[in-house]
């Protein structure tokens, strides 16, 4: 399963989803037993084993081996051919992500890489506090409001009609006096701001566009 | 005729105080930093932090927190916003 696949078990589980964790490992799955709502072990290239374990009623199955490129390729066939709606599978290079599309896979995540492409981004631009790749054209970014946007409305910004972004959420940090008598501060979050709004010195806005659009506003 | 009073660290800092909570944060960045260069202090490093954070200025923020507790290592507001900052 690996730690890409223990990670994404342990996320979804949290939040509430009824996750089952398949493994050959008995002392893998056991680690899981008191985490999600299944853990069997059993041989995921074995058809029958799948089918008995109900595989093929699941939502969405993720396929995450390591660099077990066979095997993945192997699993997400079986996978597809008992008839489970979607399934997500981890490539290690594009070789192996080209193989998983053809034969079927619904999505194909290079998590290494897009992991190294976010860092590269905050990098490049230490304006950027958050980035997520949404498409290979579409990302969601949170930065810094530019210094030209402070003290203007969503309204006077036209961020849509002048840049083609869409602005989702403005944090900022609002003053307090602790108990201490000392500053601090807490941080609102203003989700789907409204076109009265205004933005203040300090704020943070989280915006979704294309990448050339999103580098407009970052170079403010 | 009365003799002007000297400015003192805690003046600068009461200043600074008052645009950080105003949310001039440039301002208060400015007096903190007089502050500091009259009695280099735990607290007002903290508060520069602050300041800085305010502003998105990461780095900067994150040196004032760590010279806060080079200075003060039990100042746990100073670890707490450093380590939010550095994740």
């Amino acid at each position: 399963m690996g730690r890409f696949g223990s990670n994404i078990a342990r996320a979804l589980a949290s939040k509430g989803f009824e996750v089952i964790v398949v493994d050959s490992d008995e002392n893998e799955v056991r680690e899981f037993s008191d985490i999600v709502a299944h853990s069997l072990v059993l041989d995921a290239t074995e058809e029958r084993a799948l089918k008995d374990a109900g595989i093929s009623d699941v939502d969405v199955a993720i396929v995450s081996l390591g660099q077990n490129i066979d095997t993945s390729i192997l699993v997400t066939l079986l996978l597809k051919e008992l008839g489970v709606r979607q399934v997500i599978v981890k490539a290690v290079n594009d070789k192996h992500g080209k193989i998983l599309s053809r034969i079927g896979a619904d999505r194909v995540i290079y998590p290494e890489r897009e992991v190294a492409t976010r860092l590269a981004e905050s990098f490049v631009s230490p304006k950027i506090f958050d980035y997520i790749e949404l498409s290979p054209t579409h990302s969601i970014i949170e930065i810094a409001a530019p210094k030209q946007f402070i003290g203007k409305t969503i309204k006077d910004l036209a961020l849509r009609e002048k840049y083609h972004v869409s602005l989702i959420a403005i944090k900022r940090k609002i003053p307090i006096v602790t108990e201490k008598g000392t500053p601090d501060f807490n941080e609102d979050i203003n989700i789907a701001p409204a076109a009265e709004d205004e933005l203040l010195e300090g704020d943070v806005i989280t915006l979704l566009g294309k990448y050339e659009d999103l580098e407009r506003i970052e170079h403010l | 005729m009365k003799k002007k009073k000297p400015v003192t660290a805690q003046d600068y800092i009461e200043v600074g105080q008052f645009y950080l909570l105003n949310q001039k944060y440039a301002e208060a960045i400015k007096q903190f930093k007089k502050a500091l260069e009259l009695k280099p202090d735990a607290q007002v490093y903290y508060q520069l932090g602050l300041a800085y954070e305010a502003s998105n200025e990461t780095t900067s923020a994150q040196d004032m927190y760590r010279k806060a507790l080079t200075l003060d290592s039990k100042l746990v507001e100073a670890a707490e916003h450093l380590k939010k900052i550095s994740t």
